[in-house]
């Protein structure tokens, strides 16, 4: 049977064989993990800021995937509401969760992929003989940064410009036009959105999310009457975003969020929260000498842009490119987890992409779990890593805010 | 044109004797060599242009190489899918004179050292290549590329016997069956008696030297990330390959051009050609399928031969030199195409005392065609 399988495969060529097979000098994942994803604003990571809950998940990753801080040559964060991305608060949390100062330490801000950018960067790196061993992370707290001090500025004789307009028009916005150009129906993006609550809430009672969450510690604030402030320390170990029983009827009763006639509602659209994931990644070859057991291997990340108005569409143009990159096709990948900003565009991007249901987002996405912003890239990677077999492909993608998308492949070993 | 069919046997492998000029051996396998025996066929041309079978013997399991000894002129060397290397005698009918049984799967190449005369090599899926003697029941060294410390593992048995236990992360046994580690050939150079090419499923073209301790010396990507199913040495130009793949192409490189493997230590980086590889001094397009041979001419430093899973052979002139990479002038670098297999062409060979151009080609259609490149 090998042998009619492998003619096969000569006959069809596709480059899979040389993605999953292991060199000295491939970029690999020693450890893929995140923070359970809480609510914003009344969340358990409410009253801390994004600052506080690097720390903390930094303290508790380290200890798990068991490296020496020592060894690890460079972090990246990736964050999008922190003034200038965190530089500052974030560098200190490295070095408060133990890391030493000999760790070099960057901020990433790509909107929506930020996470994903902090590890393309650590990977190439280490690609480029850089260094040997970093960590791709982000963090977000939209409880704290979240709101109107998060819009941007523009220069007065700018904001009359078109192409400067267009990279301003709020994203739930941009969602209607793709809904609007695409022809996506709101029953259909509803029954999405059920379908990714229903997937989520599973994997919560059933524990599938249990290996990739670290159960780190937060704060919460309690006033009293006299506005006196009483800290009380609890463990966040559990996803608040999904909820049980939400059908597409239900999520139809919502009224839409951003234009009257609209069909993106906060039924199907990514819930606001809080979060972080990180990945450690080295070199194949060192990751062996340092006795690093390995779970997976980076094979390529690439970005691209789109029209800023459209910005949902990202996916869909980042995806083949990747694919055509790596030379192989979404019937060599065995798992996709693509962004749920909104259903209407992640729809899109799957049916444009010919991406069958049962292979996306299986543990549900952002609309049931939450988006916090600039820790998606990397909690894809601590997700999809539980989700992959040994030897099978899996390929990340998110839409990213200004008009663009970005797409990653990893390989489960 | 001669013919001659292996009725019944599909053919994989074919090439001429290098002592006599009227003698060639093919190797076949029933059913399409995907289940089911072998048979190695000895043929001789006749002076009346005919093609008679003078000897042949069935194997277990189907043989996908053959090639002869350089240094015995009745004796040839098989490789057969159920992992054993056999070598057989023409004065001695029924069973091989040799049998040895060290690789774990199919054994998928052999070919005899020209230079030193006395070894040869054979490849495997089992992804290792090894070194024989005639007269040494074990193989003398494995080399295994998937290893990350490039050492060779040698003799006694108890190393060669199977594949060095992998190092924690290539450990595939738990993943479902991949070509990646398949070696599907691999040549000496007819220039140096310790230097030889190597072609994986995971699109690697390798440099061996077997004296060094670390024997491996180049190492790049040569067909995209797709599979790389052979690949020969220019017999007149010692820098120069040739390799041939899925993806259709034939591929010339001028090893010269690609960088040196860096020290492949685990503290120093690798340059990084996984992923793309190195651009090549010349590309021959034109094969509608896989290419499953590459072959370059005993005669001419310019002449290549390939066969495809497209039913033909191709003869081709590689013009270009390290000052004029993709020199393709004319009519393109496609000399002539052999049409006359009816089915996948996988084995071919030049006459090495006949006329220059002439050449002998075997396929699925159970046929052997003996004919003139010249006069496509």
């Amino acid at each position: 049977m090998d042998r009619l399988n492998q003619l096969a495969g000569q006959l069809s060529p596709s480059a899979k064989n040389s993605i999953t097979s292991k060199n000295p000098d491939d970029v690999v994942i020693i450890a893929a993990y995140r923070t359970a994803l809480t609510k914003g604003g009344k969340g358990g990571f409410k009253d801390v800021g994004s600052d506080w809950i690097l720390t903390k998940f930094l303290e508790q990753f380290i200890a798990k995937s068991g490296v020496d801080p020592k060894l690890i040559e460079d972090v990246a964060v990736g964050n999008v509401l922190n003034r200038a991305a965190g530089a500052s608060e974030h560098r200190g949390a490295c070095l408060a969760a133990g890391l030493p100062d000999s760790s070099a330490f960057i901020a990433v801000n790509r909107q929506c992929s930020s996470g994903l950018m902090a590890i393309q960067d650590i990977a190439n790196k280490i690609k480029v003989g850089e260094i040997d061993c970093g960590i791709g992370a982000g963090v977000e707290s939209m409880s704290a940064n979240y709101g109107p001090q998060s819009i941007p500025k523009v220069t007065e004789q700018l904001q009359e410009n078109e192409q400067m307009a267009k990279c301003l028009i709020p994203m739930g916005i941009t969602n209607e036009n793709v809904a609007a150009k695409y022809n996506m129906k709101r029953p259909a993006q509803d029954e999405f959105a059920a379908k990714s609550y229903n997937k989520a809430e599973k994997a919560v009672s059933s524990g599938a999310f249990k290996d990739e969450i670290l159960p780190i510690e937060s704060q919460l604030a309690e006033e009293d009457d006299d506005d006196n402030v009483t800290w009380k320390k609890i463990t966040v170990d559990t996803d608040e975003g999904p909820r049980k029983g939400v059908t597409a009827e239900s999520l139809g009763k919502i009224r839409p969020a951003f234009k009257k006639d609209g069909v993106t509602s906060a039924g199907n659209a990514s819930q606001v929260s809080d979060g972080a994931a990180a990945v450690l990644l080295t070199r194949r070859s060192f990751a062996e000498k340092h006795g690093l057991k390995i779970v997976g291997k980076y094979v390529n990340t690439v970005s691209v842009g789109v029209p800023p108005e459209i910005m949902g569409v990202g996916p869909a143009i980042a995806i083949p490119h990747l694919l055509k990159k790596t030379g192989i096709t979404v019937d060599d990948v065995s798992v996709f987890e693509v962004n749920e900003a909104f259903a209407a565009q992640c729809l899109y991007s799957a049916e444009a992409c010919k991406i069958p249901q049962e292979k996306l987002n299986l543990n549900g996405g952002a609309i049931a779990l939450g988006h916090p912003l600039g820790a998606t890239g990397a909690r894809q990677y601590a997700t999809i890593l539980r989700l992959l077999k040994a030897g099978e492909i899996g390929l990340t993608s998110m839409c990213i805010g200004t008009g663009m998308g970005a797409a990653s492949l990893v390989v489960k070993e | 044109m001669l013919s001659f069919r292996t009725t019944g046997y599909n053919g994989y492998g074919v090439t001429y004797s290098p002592f006599f000029d009227n003698k060639i051996a093919v190797a076949t396998a029933a059913n399409y060599g995907l289940v089911g025996n072998g048979k190695l066929y000895i043929l001789n041309i006749e002076p009346n242009g005919t093609i008679s079978n003078q000897i042949s013997w069935e194997s277990q399991d189907g043989l996908f190489d053959v090639s002869w000894s350089e240094a015995h002129e009745n004796q040839c060397v098989v490789a057969s899918g159920d992992g054993s290397v056999k070598l057989f005698d023409l004065k001695v009918g029924q069973f091989p004179v040799m049998n040895w049984k060290e690789h774990q799967r199919e054994v998928f190449s052999v070919n005899w050292n020209l230079v030193d005369k006395s070894n040869f090599v054979t490849t495997s899926w089992d992804g290792t290549i090894k070194i024989w003697t005639p007269n040494r029941q074990e193989s003398m060294l494995t080399l295994n590329p998937g290893e990350v410390d490039f050492t060779t593992k040698t003799s006694p048995v108890i190393n060669t016997a199977k594949p060095p236990a992998p190092p924690m992360s290539h450990n595939q046994k738990n993943q479902p069956f991949n070509t990646a580690n398949c070696i599907y050939n691999a040549t000496f150079s007819p220039h140096s008696p310790s230097t030889l090419i190597s072609c994986n499923g995971s699109s690697h073209l390798q440099i061996w030297d077997i004296r060094a301790p670390h024997p491996l010396q180049i190492d790049f990507v040569a067909h995209g990330g797709l599979e790389a199913l052979s690949c020969d040495w220019n017999k007149y130009k010692s820098t120069i390959v040739a390799s041939g793949g899925t993806d259709k192409s034939v591929r010339i490189w001028d090893l010269r051009m690609v960088s040196k493997l860096d020290q492949p230590m685990s503290n120093a980086p690798m340059p990084a050609y996984h992923m793309r590889g190195p651009t090549p001094l010349n590309q021959m397009l034109g094969h509608d399928f896989a290419i499953r041979k590459v072959l370059w001419s005993p005669h001419d430093s310019q002449e290549l031969m390939s066969t495809s899973y497209d039913m033909t052979c191709r003869v081709w002139q590689d013009k270009s030199n390290e000052r004029a990479r993709f020199l393709n002038v004319g009519d393109g670098a496609c000399k002539g195409v052999m049409r006359a297999h009816k089915e996948f062409t996988v084995g071919c060979d030049y006459s090495l005392w006949g006329e220059p151009g002439w050449a002998v080609s075997t396929g699925w259609d159970e046929m052997v065609y003996v004919w003139d490149s010249k006069r496509l």
